[in-house]
């Protein structure tokens, strides 16, 4: 493994969790359904392979932010492995889409600067 | 998540993966695009499934170990194809590994593990110094009347104990047996801070004369011999024929080593293991022996934060005062020595042991040489490899790791194997425990001693692979993929590297032969030296007599007489007598001797050592007669004695000494002894030194109730051994013979120590010539390998085969004869430390180095000549057409 495909997965890691998270306060999803649900709501402006949704999967599993079963998907009459948002995986979405808000505002402000009172 | 979920995790995962790709090609085929694009379209939507699962992996937190393992799988199929190259450097590593563990488990035992004793490193023994006899004796043991004086008056002890340990027949009827038998002062039990598990100590009030018949048992006697009886407190057992009562057992973990003092002191005696505890009581007459007693072993715990050199000052007060109050007659200067008590235990052993270690450690640094060298004419064929893998983009510290994967399954292994031969080769090193630290039960691999196994395997595939993984990690690609691949030879550097190696090996295997041949030919001097006595065809046997049957001199000589009547009557014997002390077992009683008309005061009569002996003692060993006559049984109770040609010449310089008279120093009631013959000197105490001063008593006079037998036949003495015991216990069922045994095997015995070092450095040294041999032997085969075109062209200029022999074995010899005189230098540099291991024989005999380094010339031209055979039948042909 290189060091530029880490360095690429380190800036999206952070974004992604939260982006899977999310998807999943709609309901249980297996990972197909994620990236497909992800890409169709931001127009396919993410360009990302699916293939990236699965170690970020294990790692919220290992974290216990989503568990994970296998089930019958009612539409295919096959075992798919569903993930679901647990307990601390819905504080942990909290906590960062507020992180993701301060950073955006921060941004902003840099980048949109508005007269400042003084 | 745990390593062994890997597997279920791993199928699960693939699972997943299947089941979403085959879902995105399903959903690509109903949008219509055809099935064999379907398939494509699916994958480039998915990504590298590959990387997808290394990633997921590496999210599991196990990417470390599965790299790890990767490493192993792929370095052992890389070992697998060059199984020669594996199995020798393995073996070499194992070989290294195992001694040394061995050897450190021996090491540690004696030196560093802590006795088994609560805080042990305040546990001294103490010694006394009496400055008049200390050319002779330089420390003495301690007396039953300065004891009590310092027991009443020091300030630095929290509790002290003297001792005598024995031995003594347990039981009465039946086959008697021996046990080792420790009489202390109750004071034992708070000095090592145990009390018995059952039961209860001894008390002061029965270390009394006449209330001391009481006995601790340890907890294997108790065992053994009582079946772990529960109800054995206040039983009455047979100790020495007297009953005892039993008042406790000591726990199972209570071990003590042997603490046998100077009057029982012998370097190859193996005393039976203490088995019992008594009273040590004095009588009133023992206690006012002010200067006579020096007889016992003094044990005591300094108390917390006080300093040995504080106690000795507070000790040497005591001595001073005692000195000052000697009656004029035994006048001495009397002062104090404390060790601690595993120094002590330690004693003259730690030398040896300490050679050994760093002999081994040479012969494991001989090792990864070797494999260094291995490793180093490997890297060659590797360079291509690496190159490749250089091209491709891995850096540094993965090509770092490709090159010490190897080494480092090799030394791994070579670890494991080295455990299991040292597991296998310390219970054997238990016989060669020093006496007084063959205490602790069954010597076996432990946790320092894999410990130790592991930090050298650690070790060998740091030193070993460091220098090969140096120089490939530094390839240059370019330069390697450019040359012509078959020509891939080897650098300068490498090879200079190579040739420093095998001339290390080669010193320290010089050091290690010259080592063992000066050791080896002290040995054969020593085993070679004129004792002075003869050993063919004599058995030797030791009895044990109880006390009570046998309480003084008559009695025991009595039987004595007995059974030496009975030896003489058996066929085959030759002669049979009875001696205090077996040659080459030790010394025992010293005293002084009083020439009529000395009137010095006791302390400065010469010092002798007293032997009993029956009349044929000096015809059963051939101790030759100088002048007057043996003593016969018809003197029976009449004061004679014979001297050594030494006593004769020192106490009567210039005189014959036949009819003249001594007597003993301490101006005992009994008459003068007369002295009626001289006989030879000889080495009957070590045979490494003269015997002191002997003086031989007839055993009418003084018998002991431990006593040897020296029986002279005239057929096999093996097989006299059952007619000995059934001759004893035909006069006394209940008398222990506790060892018969050959009088060579004394003398064999006597040397044991040294001759197990011996073996061990020849065992050593001969790794380590064999590996030299083998270090240079590879050397100049590869560049003989390397140099056939160079070599085939030589020939064809009209080269002589006999120049090419010189050609390789020229450079083949030159780093052997450079290690060689390194050796020489480093084991002259180091002769100080062996000198006193050595019995005449100069650390620095020319004769013993000429010889190692004619070993080595020897091992490395037969190294050379297999090469140097190959070279010289090049064909000039073949080879140049070969490229």
């Amino acid at each position: 493994m290189t060091k530029e495909t880490k360095q690429r997965m380190a800036v999206l890691q952070g974004t992604l969790d939260m982006l899977i998270l999310r998807t999943l306060l709609y309901g249980p999803a297996h990972g197909h359904q994620i990236g497909k649900h992800i890409q169709r709501t931001t127009n396919d402006f993410l360009q990302m392979q699916h293939g990236s949704l699965y170690p970020a999967l294990h790692r919220l599993e290992r974290r216990g932010w989503v568990a994970s079963k296998w089930e019958t998907a009612p539409d295919r009459n096959r075992d798919f492995k569903y993930y679901r948002l647990t307990e601390k995986g819905r504080k942990q979405l909290a906590i960062e889409e507020s992180q993701w808000k301060q950073m955006m505002e921060a941004v902003a402000r840099v980048m949109w600067p508005v007269a400042e009172e003084g | 998540m745990r390593w062994w979920q890997f597997g279920k995790r791993s199928a699960d995962l693939e699972r997943e993966l299947r089941a979403d790709l085959q879902l995105e090609e399903e959903e690509q085929r109903e949008r219509g695009v055809p099935p064999e694009e379907a398939r494509y379209a699916a994958r480039r939507a998915f990504g590298n499934t590959i990387l997808i699962r290394e990633q997921t992996h590496e999210e599991w937190g196990w990417a470390i170990f599965e790299r790890l393992w990767q490493d192993i799988l792929y370095a052992t199929r890389q070992l697998r194809r060059s199984p020669g190259f594996s199995i020798v450097t393995m073996m070499t590593l194992a070989l290294g590994i195992g001694a040394t563990t061995a050897i450190f488990t021996l090491v540690y035992d004696v030196m560093l593990r802590p006795l088994p004793f609560s805080e042990p490193d305040r546990l001294v023994n103490i010694q006394e110094i009496a400055a008049e006899w200390s050319n002779i004796y330089p420390t003495l043991p301690v007396s039953a009347n300065h004891f009590t004086f310092w027991q009443k008056n020091n300030r630095t002890f929290e509790s002290m104990a003297v001792m005598q340990q024995g031995s003594a027949p347990l039981g009465a009827e039946g086959r008697p047996l021996q046990v080792g038998v420790l009489a202390a002062t109750p004071g034992i039990f708070s000095v090592l801070q145990v009390q018995p598990w059952l039961g209860r100590a001894f008390t002061a009030g029965e270390a009394q004369p006449g209330s001391d018949h009481v006995a601790v048992l340890t907890y294997s006697l108790w065992r053994e011999q009582f079946g772990g009886d529960p109800s054995i407190v206040g039983k009455t057992i047979r100790l020495n024929g007297f009953p005892y009562s039993v008042v406790g057992v000591m726990p199972k973990s209570f071990r003590i080593p042997s603490v046998q003092t100077l009057a029982t002191i012998g370097e190859t005696n193996r005393p039976s293991p203490i088995g019992v505890l008594e009273p040590l009581a004095f009588s009133k007459e023992r206690l006012a022996e002010q200067m006579g007693d020096l007889n016992y072993f003094g044990l005591a715990r300094l108390r917390p934060g006080i300093s040995l050199a504080a106690a000795t000052a507070d000790l040497d007060a005591l001595q001073h005062t005692i000195s000052a109050n000697l009656p004029a007659d035994e006048k001495a200067t009397l002062s104090i020595a404390l060790t601690p008590f595993q120094q002590e235990l330690v004693g003259n052993n730690r030398k040896p042991l300490l050679i050994l270690l760093t002999a081994v450690a040479g012969l494991l640094l001989v090792g990864c040489m070797n494999v260094t060298n291995l490793l180093l004419a490997r890297s060659v064929g590797q360079k291509q490899q690496m190159a490749v893998a250089a091209a491709l983009g891995a850096r540094r510290a993965e090509l770092l790791r490709m090159a010490l994967r190897e080494t480092a399954v090799l030394a791994g292994a070579g670890g494991g194997l080295g455990i299991l031969l040292a597991a296998a080769i310390i219970p054997a090193m238990q016989q060669y425990l020093p006496p007084a630290l063959d205490f602790r039960g069954p010597l076996r691999l432990d946790w320092a001693g894999a410990i130790c196994a592991l930090a050298l395997a650690l070790l060998a595939a740091l030193v070993a692979g460091a220098a090969p993984a140096f120089m490939v990690s530094r390839t240059a690609p370019n330069e390697v993929l450019h040359s012509e691949s078959r020509l891939a030879s080897e650098s300068r550097r490498n090879r200079r590297a190579r040739r420093v190696l095998v001339g290390v090996e080669v010193a320290v295997s010089v050091t290690l032969v010259v080592m063992t041949g000066l050791l080896t030919a002290s040995l054969i001097k020593l085993m070679r030296v004129d004792r002075g006595f003869t050993t063919q065809r004599t058995v030797t046997a030791t009895v044990d007599l109880p006390r009570m049957a046998y309480p003084d001199d008559q009695h025991r000589a009595a039987f004595y007489k007995q059974i030496l009547e009975g030896m003489d009557r058996l066929p085959g014997v030759e002669h049979a007598a009875v001696t205090s002390v077996l040659p080459l077992t030790g010394d025992s009683w010293g005293d002084m001797a009083r020439v009529d008309g000395d009137n010095r005061p006791v302390t400065q009569l010469p010092l002798e050592s007293f032997r009993s002996v029956s009349p044929e003692y000096f015809s059963t060993i051939h101790l030759q007669l100088l002048a007057g006559r043996f003593f016969g049984q018809s003197e029976w109770g009449r004061n004679v004695a014979l001297v050594s040609e030494k006593t004769a010449k020192s106490l009567w310089p210039g005189k014959d000494p036949v009819g003249l008279r001594f007597s003993r120093g301490d101006r005992t009631k009994e008459g003068p002894f007369t002295v009626i013959g001289v006989v030879a000197n000889a080495r009957t105490i070590s045979l490494a030194k003269p015997d002191p001063m002997l003086i031989y008593v007839p055993y009418w006079y003084r018998c002991e109730p431990v006593a040897g037998l020296v029986v002279r036949t005239r057929q096999d003495p093996a097989e006299m051994a059952n007619a000995i015991r059934q001759t004893i216990w035909s006069v006394d069922r209940s008398v222990p013979i506790p060892t018969v045994r050959s009088l060579g095997g004394l003398v064999a015995d006597s040397v044991a120590t040294q001759r197990f070092e011996m073996d061990l450095l020849l065992l050593f040294a001969t790794s380590a010539l064999f590996l030299a041999g083998i270090g240079v032997y590879g050397v100049v085969m590869y560049s003989v390998t390397q140099r056939y075109r160079e070599i085939g062209l030589r020939i064809a200029l009209g080269a002589q085969r006999r120049s090419v022999y010189q050609l390789v074995l020229r450079d083949g010899l030159l780093p052997v004869a450079l290690g060689a005189a390194a050796g020489v230098v480093i084991a002259f540099v180091s002769a100080r430390v062996v000198q006193s291991l050595l019995y005449e024989v100069s650390p620095y005999d020319p004769a013993v180095a000429a010889g190692a380094v004619c070993v080595l010339l020897a091992v490395g031209t037969a190294a050379c000549w297999l090469p140097a055979r190959r070279a010289a039948s090049v064909e000039p042909m073949r080879v140049l057409r070969m490229e």
